[in-house]
């Protein structure tokens, strides 16, 4: 009778220390990495914007050359993609263009995606805003 | 049953599982400690990248307050910028404190550690340049692998350079823009000349030639801005380094300081001139040398000369080169380039711990700008003590 009750008792506690183990739901690894990727993709617009060099390419739709330049900023297994938007009179926005490096698939299939929107106000001293979505996954 | 028989039963029973419970239980564990495990990691390289790349440390100037330096008036570790209020741009004179061949003074890895409370943990801080620019089959350019050749030997007064730009990936970089300058001496004459503007091939290639007016030079120094959408990197390449007999030239703040050569030749040296090339492709003639400005390379002190311009700092010079007038049992001109050839260049810098002794390591990545040039930095924190 006792190695009974004592059986019991053992696997009322093993099962109270897998039930807390189990429900201790601490947060993956991994969703560190889009903030991160994110802090990326922000520095390397804050960057390129610092030297005058995302202006220029903005606002004269050279997209390759706005490629070439995020290119060489951001590491080399990180894929990006980068949506141009123009705000219009009514405050709409309209998609002036588009640039990938990399898997388009990625986008959808990863789960760790990072979105960074950076607003250029103008080029010069004109205000013409332009809003910028960097869309960035690591391969 | 007996109860003797019973309680025996029932502590072999609670034995059984006890021994069970405590190989098993960690194990059950162990996916739940290591995740935590890595978010500390990730936590700490997060927060030690942070004060690195945004904290100016204190001395607010540490890496350029002091010409000879005292690592140990450095009471916070960081490498941004006093005087600017953007984030992420780097004092190139604390970045110069972090190489270990710099000849006035370097902060080592263990000191830099320790002023971060790293102390269970070691570091490496790499710092990356944008593309890579190498030989044309493409060997890493250095004293030994140089792209520079003499196309019409035994004249020797054409010189071609041929150069490979890729992405760090490997892949080509057409287009790219290059540009720069030469600068040559020979005997008693010295000369410069801006190379031809020329863009890479569809393989990442260029390859240019120049026609020099002194023939069979011997000394020959040419500085290359390569431009891939608008973002630059530099390169300063030569025939023959000749500051290992000369003189190393440093630079702290807006003071430049000549040090002692690596194999010094017992030479009377006069500056004739120190040009400057900044990082937005210009150059211009800093300084003229006067009678005053003379020392010997094998006496003296360590510091054998050294001068300050104001302002000099602001404007992002990249490379000085000096024209030498050297004496030993003849007059004749010497040239010497500096000062950041192990940091601000074509090459990674690697500063800390050897990162193949982490089992594993948590790796963190910023873009960052020094001397208006951009470099992503990289972080790699482990655990350890070495």
């Amino acid at each position: 009778m006792r190695v009974i009750e004592t059986i019991l008792a053992v696997i009322i506690i093993v099962i109270a220390f897998s039930f807390t183990n189990i429900m201790a739901t601490s947060p993956k690894s991994p969703s560190y990495e889009p903030s991160d990727l994110e802090r990326l993709g922000y520095d390397a617009l804050y960057n390129l914007d610092r030297q005058e060099i995302l202006a220029k390419f903005v606002y004269s739709s050279n997209f390759s050359l706005l490629k070439s330049a995020l290119m060489v900023c951001l590491p080399t297994d990180v894929n990006f993609n980068l949506t141009i938007f123009d705000v219009d009179k009514d405050g709409k926005l309209q998609k002036e263009g588009s640039i990938t490096y990399g898997d388009n698939t990625l986008f959808e299939t990863s789960n760790f995606v990072s979105t960074v929107t950076y607003i250029l106000a103008g080029s010069g001293t004109e205000y013409d805003p332009r809003i910028l979505v960097l869309m960035l996954v690591r391969r | 049953m007996n109860p003797v028989y019973d309680h025996i039963i029932a502590i072999l029973v609670v034995g059984a599982i006890f021994v069970w419970a405590v190989a098993l239980m960690p194990n059950v564990n162990l996916v739940n400690l290591k995740t935590v495990e890595q978010q500390q990691d990730r936590n700490i390289a997060l927060n030690v990248f942070n004060n690195m790349l945004l904290d100016t440390g204190y001395p607010q100037d540490w890496g350029s307050c002091m010409i000879d330096f005292n690592s140990s008036a450095v009471k916070r570790f960081g490498l941004a910028s006093a005087s600017e209020s953007s984030l992420y741009k780097l004092d190139p004179d604390k970045v110069q404190r972090l190489n270990k061949n710099n000849p006035l003074g370097y902060l080592k890895y263990d000191e830099a550690r320790a002023l971060l409370n790293l102390t269970d943990y070691e570091f490496c801080l790499r710092i990356i340049p944008p593309f890579n620019v190498t030989n044309e089959n493409g060997t890493k350019i250095d004293d030994t692998h140089t792209p520079l050749i003499f196309a019409d030997p035994p004249t020797n007064s054409v010189l071609r350079y041929t150069i490979k730009v890729t992405y760090l990936d490997g892949s080509p970089i057409p287009n790219a823009l290059v540009e720069g300058y030469v600068f040559y001496s020979k005997n008693k004459d010295f000369d410069l000349r801006p190379v031809q503007n020329t863009t890479t091939n569809a393989l990442g290639i260029c390859s240019e030639q120049m026609t020099l007016t002194l023939q069979n030079p011997d000394y020959v120094i040419v500085v290359l801005k390569i431009t891939v959408a608008e973002v630059a990197t530099i390169l300063l390449t030569m025939g023959k380094d000749a500051s290992i007999y000369v003189a190393d030239i440093n630079m702290v703040g807006d003071t430049i300081i000549l040090t002692k050569a690596k194999n010094p030749s017992n030479e009377d040296v006069k500056i004739n001139e120190v040009y400057v090339y900044t990082s937005n492709g210009t150059l211009f003639s800093l300084y003229n040398g006067t009678n005053q400005d003379h020392f010997n390379t094998g006496s003296g002190q360590h510091m054998l000369w050294d001068k300050t311009f104001d302002g000099l700092k602001y404007r992002d010079p990249v490379a000085l080169i000096f024209d030498f007038e050297a004496v030993t049992d003849r007059r004749r001109e010497v040239i010497v380039a500096g000062p950041y050839r192990d940091i601000l260049s074509y090459n990674i810098f690697d500063y800390g711990g050897n990162i193949g002794n982490a089992k594993s390591a948590v790796k963190i990545q910023r873009s960052v700008a020094i001397a208006g040039l951009i470099y992503t930095a990289e972080l790699w924190l482990w655990k350890g003590y070495s």
